[in-house]
């Protein structure tokens, strides 16, 4: 979950690493009123989950109430990378004398926690990192150990910070580190670390990103109001729909309607569509064993898309049960009707029960099964895939 | 011969009072899984399917002779119970559940490296040694006793593989579930190093997918075994950016796209494989 970098700087204020004294305002008229407060110039920051927003035109500098008025009147039209602006986070600007970056992630592969830190702040760190690898420094470190003053000093040296400054970026190097483990961070940036006129140093910028999974023990970003957030910019209609019956759900430009199970061959079967010549219109993820309703709700999705000529069923049952499978199935034939074609393979946990359970439905009501073919283990996944693309393609599309 | 699991394991499984626990202990045992007792924390002195239930893993170690865990329970609780399984002298650990907490599974992997334990998981299917022991949620339909080892991040994607092998009549010899979470209890290159040791493994088919971070630790393995690695990575056609599914899942720039992965592998010496379909034509050629 990634953090807005107000409420990033808010978590850093409670690990005493300084941060400007800023104010977070929603309208033009809250700006004005906030920067009457504060000593201008100031900076007006536009909110967003992505990078790249003073490319993109999303920070703005005033000299006014009324300049920074007008600029967040601008900043507030803008949409960055899909992200309408909808916060603006306004600062004194600063007097900066040099940046430097520091950073704590996660070494997957590795089993490590990792401290980045660079002389060169202000950039994107991968930039950095690919230009001139010299200028970034590292520490591993196992999750269960702590980091020593003397290694935070160590750092600090290496990236150029002096005698004078070396007290302070010890304090701000520990404590990001304590915040990255205290708060089940994936992330924790702060870039640029600026090194004021005057000599002091100051989180100008946040960027942290959060463990989902672990969202439950952490009782104090809820109180502040961070909650889960949608963090892939804007959505469509139907995307937002899924989200809404809490679906993972894509939309893609192609014809084919995915009913895949879980992710793993959702992923494969969108290349599968691919290899036979096919598109999929989208992404879909059931989840580990999803009840019958939720099975419903995916195929109303994909009915209800004007783009879909077919549908590709598959359901190899594992966690997710073949009978929750059939159930779900034909819930959705009864009460909402199929009008285009699919073709389906089921097979795994429970698959005679589900069989039965199709059986039974079609012998009920013959007429909701006509748009369905279905396949058990004797016909290979990639002929189902084959086949739905040769659907799509005589139902019209493309 | 086969590897982590077979008829010999002693398997407990901790949370066997819950629904998940219940049904799929039902499930091992019917497949013929030596499963010797369960844990649950208050439930001890009772019994599931006739296998008794313990309040520790300790106790249930110490009992049964366990030396294999397999954990049904929700994801706040597996770190305790993973250790605990660790420091009562298990094996191994299977990690059922998934959105397992990043750190939880650093600490979990951390006291196993030093017990010399094999977490499996989370978010896994499982293992499985056809004809001798099924440890997880796998579905008996797909797998046959054979010669082919498999090590995938999906659980279907391990039940497609099989399946294929099965109908072509390779068989499989054991199937690996690494799991689907972002940070797993081991990787691709631990698996691939027991499937060269052993025996009855005449090739492995390891399936990745984009966004993992394992995939490019096996370039090392692939290059230095006899054993030939037959290797599949989903999201060739994935959009970038986009997060499908599985949290691990998501192309970070150019790091990690499949397409990458797929080269790095093949550079190695892993045969690419594009659908299930192509494995056995490759081992037709490979003459396993």
């Amino acid at each position: 979950m990634r953090l807005y970098e107000y409420e990033g700087k808010e978590l850093f204020a409670k690990f005493k690493i300084p941060i400007p004294k800023g104010k977070l305002a929603q309208t033009p008229e809250e700006v004005e009123a906030v920067v009457a407060e504060l000593k201008v110039p100031v900076v007006l920051k536009s909110q967003v989950l992505t990078g790249g927003r003073g490319k993109a035109g999303g920070i703005k500098i005033a000299n006014s109430p009324a300049e920074a008025k007008n600029a967040a009147q601008q900043l507030l039209n803008l949409k960055i990378k899909g992200f309408p602006v909808e916060r603006i986070l306004v600062e004194p600007k600063l007097d900066i004398k040099k940046e430097f970056y520091i950073g704590v992630t996660i070494d997957r592969a590795n089993y490590k926690l990792v401290v980045i830190a660079s002389g060169e702040g202000g950039m994107d760190i991968e930039t950095v990192a690919e230009k001139s690898p010299e200028k970034i420094f590292k520490k591993y470190y196992d999750i269960d150990e702590e980091m020593y003053g003397f290694d935070a000093i160590d750092i600090a040296k290496k990236i150029g910070l002096g005698s004078e400054q070396i007290k302070e970026a010890n304090a701000i190097i520990t404590s990001l580190f304590r915040f990255f483990k205290k708060y089940d961070a994936k992330m924790a940036e702060i870039n640029p670390l600026v090194l004021t006129g005057e000599g002091k140093l100051i989180a100008a910028d946040s960027r942290v990103s959060l463990d989902d999974d672990a969202v439950f023990r952490h009782p104090e970003p809820a109180e502040m109001g961070i909650e889960k957030r949608h963090e892939e910019g804007e959505m469509t209609p139907r995307e937002m729909q899924a989200k809404e019956w809490d679906i993972p759900y894509l939309d893609l430009d192609g014809n084919i309607g995915m009913f895949p199970g879980g992710a793993g061959f959702g992923i494969m079967g969108n290349d599968f569509i691919h290899y036979y010549g096919g598109k999929p219109a989208n992404f879909m993820d059931s989840g580990g064993g999803p009840t019958p309703e939720r099975l419903a709700k995916m195929l109303v999705l994909l009915d209800e898309n004007p783009s879909v000529k077919a549908i590709f069923g598959a359901r190899f049952g594992g966690i997710s049960r073949c009978d929750d499978f059939a159930k779900g199935v034909v819930m959705f034939l009864k009460e909402h009707g199929l009008s285009k074609p699919m073709v389906v393979r089921m097979t795994g946990n429970m698959w005679q029960e589900g069989v039965r359970i199709f059986e039974d439905a079609k012998k009920e009501n013959p007429d909701n099964f006509k748009n369905i073919e279905f396949h058990g283990i004797e016909t290979p996944i990639e002929e189902i895939a084959k086949r739905a693309v040769e659907l799509a393609r005589t139902a019209g599309g493309r | 011969m086969a590897i982590l699991v077979d008829k010999k394991s002693r398997v407990m499984v901790q949370g066997i009072t819950g629904g998940a626990g219940k049904f799929h202990a039902k499930r091992m045992l019917e497949y013929g899984t030596n499963i010797v007792g369960g844990t649950s924390p208050g439930k001890g002195g009772t019994s599931v399917e006739g296998k008794p239930v313990f309040d520790t893993a300790f106790e249930c170690v110490k009992e049964t002779g366990a030396d294999t865990s397999v954990i049904f329970l929700p994801a706040p609780f597996v770190k305790e119970a993973a250790i605990e399984a660790i420091r009562a002298g298990v094996k191994l650990v299977v990690v059922i559940p998934e959105h397992i907490p990043i750190q939880d599974m650093m600490l979990v992997r951390k006291e196993a490296v030093k017990h010399k334990v094999t977490v499996i998981g989370g978010n896994t299917a499982g293992i499985i040694t056809p004809g001798e022991c099924n440890i997880g949620i796998m579905p008996d339909i797909a797998f046959a006793p054979g010669r082919v080892g498999t090590v995938s991040r999906s659980g279907s994607i391990t039940y497609y593989v099989a399946d294929t092998l099965t109908r072509t009549g390779y068989g499989e010899s054991t199937c690996v579930g690494l799991g689907g979470d972002p940070v797993l209890g081991s990787t691709f290159d631990e698996i691939l190093w027991m499937f060269e040791e052993d025996e009855k493994t005449r090739a492995v088919v390891m399936t990745g997918e984009i966004g993992g971070v394992y995939e490019e630790r096996a370039v090392d393995a692939i290059k230095k075994m006899k054993t030939p690695v037959i290797a599949m990575i989903g999201g060739i056609f994935a959009p970038p950016g986009k997060r499908m599914g599985h949290a691990g899942a998501i192309v970070e720039g150019k790091m990690g796209t499949a397409k990458e992965k797929l080269e790095i592998l093949a550079a190695a010496g892993a045969h690419p494989a594009k659908t299930f379909l192509d494995i056995p034509e490759i081992l037709k050629i490979l003459k396993v």
